[in-house]
């Protein structure tokens, strides 16, 4: 299986940032880093814009987080549909990432609102796929 | 560089039409423009056909629809910016025409949408964000545009009752265009109270998918003045791109970068300010977006988006009348076709042939379509 096992459900299969995949299984959450200008990419890229020749290296991030904004989707492109509805946040990371991301059910709805201190953790579909989660 | 006159427009009917092909549609809206122009498909020396071709059963549509129109052996292509297609195209066929590589041009827009099953239309509605990072999670178009409402609501206390104002505003206006989807007005309680779609974002709140087609004509000073003794004059043409990835892009979120680049371009091409704007057309996609359009081009500041909806601002016989041939809300959005329509309303007011919705000596216009979640928007100025 290809990167399509990332997401709860994945569209894409063919891409050079495949180890993401292992990070996640081992529950960690990772990021890509120039070995020569030191500039991280997260979602991760294999290639530096600054330093094109350059090879990357992976590094793994805390995933302390706060919520930007959220929405609770109620009309869902069919892939989705059993899970309708679920929650879609966007969060920064205190390393000043951005995240798209599920917020997990776990979390109080009531409680949700921008500023709202989240941690971006793994998550396991019931499909083996794997992707990461606010919660 | 001369300047490029606009010297005829068309609109087909906007809505669910299962009486009319993709090529059809394109025919309505063209031979309507060559009416209007009065002239004939002999002067046209090259077609731009704007449309986001995934919606459309056939491929390559410039082909067949040029072949339609009867524009072979010139010059045709397709141009595809989602939706902001046609003002893109109109932006390339500028280019073409201010070259002297053409002389005059057609910008079709259109689009077949309701020929698609639903699944079909939810499976590419999926499709619409970032399909390595974000679409994954099951993202939507409503979904994205609510978490900018989401933002707005936290940072400047815009509440739903206030976002509800602009469909009852449009859909005032839709009853008066014979080419809407939506003909009927409609109360906030009725928006308020319709399902929800991604939260804050309601049923009302949302434009709808429809089938339909614009079309304009385009000339060089000299042949423009020939062709028409009322020109309508580009004035000016911002485009900017912002990240498609939600996450890829800053700020709070509480506003479109993007649209505040093309507004920039624009304005300072066409030498006006905010205030010069008699008459606009903004991308009303969903209810939000177009209080969001209104503090980015600077009609207000931020978080003041809404203050200009309460005080009747953006309505005919206010300081800026906006969306009033009904907006993305009453027409319809045939995506490829919504940014040439913006400019046949436009067109039709500087003119001074807006009928019941005309504003009293419109000089200059202001069209602004945003293309997909944002990844682009383009911000044209005609002038009288």
């Amino acid at each position: 299986m290809g990167f399509e096992k990332f997401g709860r459900f994945g569209y894409v299969s063919q891409t050079k940032i495949n180890p993401l995949l292992s990070y996640l299984e081992k529950g960690q959450i990772a990021a890509t880093r120039c070995k020569k200008c030191g500039r991280t990419y997260f979602p991760p890229r294999a290639e530096c814009l600054d330093d094109r020749q350059s090879a990357i290296e992976w590094v793994v991030l805390d995933g302390k987080g706060s919520l930007i904004t959220f929405t609770k989707v109620f009309f869902a492109p069919p892939a989705f549909q059993p899970e309708t509805p679920y929650l879609l946040g966007l969060a920064e990371l205190s390393n000043g990432f951005r995240v798209f991301a599920p917020v997990s059910p776990s979390v109080d709805e009531k409680q949700l609102k921008p500023g709202k201190e989240l941690n971006l953790k793994v998550a396991r579909g019931s499909r083996d796929n794997l992707f990461y989660w606010l919660e | 560089m001369g300047r490029v006159g606009i010297v005829g427009v068309g609109h087909s009917k906007f809505g669910k039409r299962n009486d009319a092909s993709l090529r059809e549609l394109a025919f309505e809206a063209y031979g309507a423009a060559l009416d209007d122009a009065d002239m004939d498909s002999s002067n046209i020396d090259s077609s731009v056909i704007c449309s986001a071709t995934h919606y459309d059963k056939q491929r390559s549509p410039a082909g067949v629809v040029a072949e339609y129109l009867g524009l072979n052996p010139q010059p045709t292509f397709n141009v595809e910016a989602a939706c902001a297609s046609s003002a893109v195209g109109l932006r390339t066929a500028w280019a073409l025409v201010s070259s002297r590589l053409h002389d005059v041009m057609t910008v079709v827009g259109v689009q077949k949408m309701t020929e698609l099953s639903s699944e079909e239309i939810q499976e590419l509605m999926g499709r619409a964000g970032d399909v390595m990072w974000e679409s994954p999670f099951g993202t939507t178009m409503p979904a994205y545009y609510a978490m900018y409402a989401t933002a707005h609501m936290a940072r400047f206390g815009t509440t739903e009752e206030q976002m509800a104002l602009v469909p009852v505003k449009n859909r005032k206006y839709g009853s008066k265009n014979p080419n809407a989807m939506f003909q009927k007005p409609i109360t906030a309680e009725e928006v308020l109270k319709s399902r929800p779609v991604a939260s804050p974002l309601k049923l009302f709140d949302c434009c709808a998918n429809a089938d339909g087609a614009a079309c304009l004509i385009i000339a060089n000073a000299e042949k423009a003045r020939k062709l028409t003794d009322r020109p309508v004059w580009v004035a000016g043409l911002g485009l900017a791109s912002s990240p498609m990835s939600l996450a890829g892009r800053k700020g709070p979120m509480t506003s479109f970068e993007v649209t505040k680049n093309a507004a920039m371009s624009a304005y300072q091409m066409a030498r006006v300010s905010p205030n010069d704007i008699d008459v606009a057309e903004v991308h009303d996609s969903f209810s939000i977006t177009e209080i969001l359009n209104y503090e980015d081009l600077r009609f207000a500041k931020p978080g003041g988006g809404t203050r200009l909806l309460e005080k009747g601002e953006t309505e005919l016989g206010g300081k800026i009348p906006v969306n009033i041939d009904g907006g993305l809300i009453s027409k319809g959005h045939p995506v490829g076709a919504t940014g040439a329509s913006q400019l046949f309303a436009l067109t039709k007011q500087l003119r001074g042939e807006a009928g019941s919705t005309q504003v009293d000596g419109a000089k200059i216009g202001l069209a602004q379509n945003i293309g997909g979640i944002g990844m682009y928007s383009a911000v044209t100025i005609l002038k009288a």
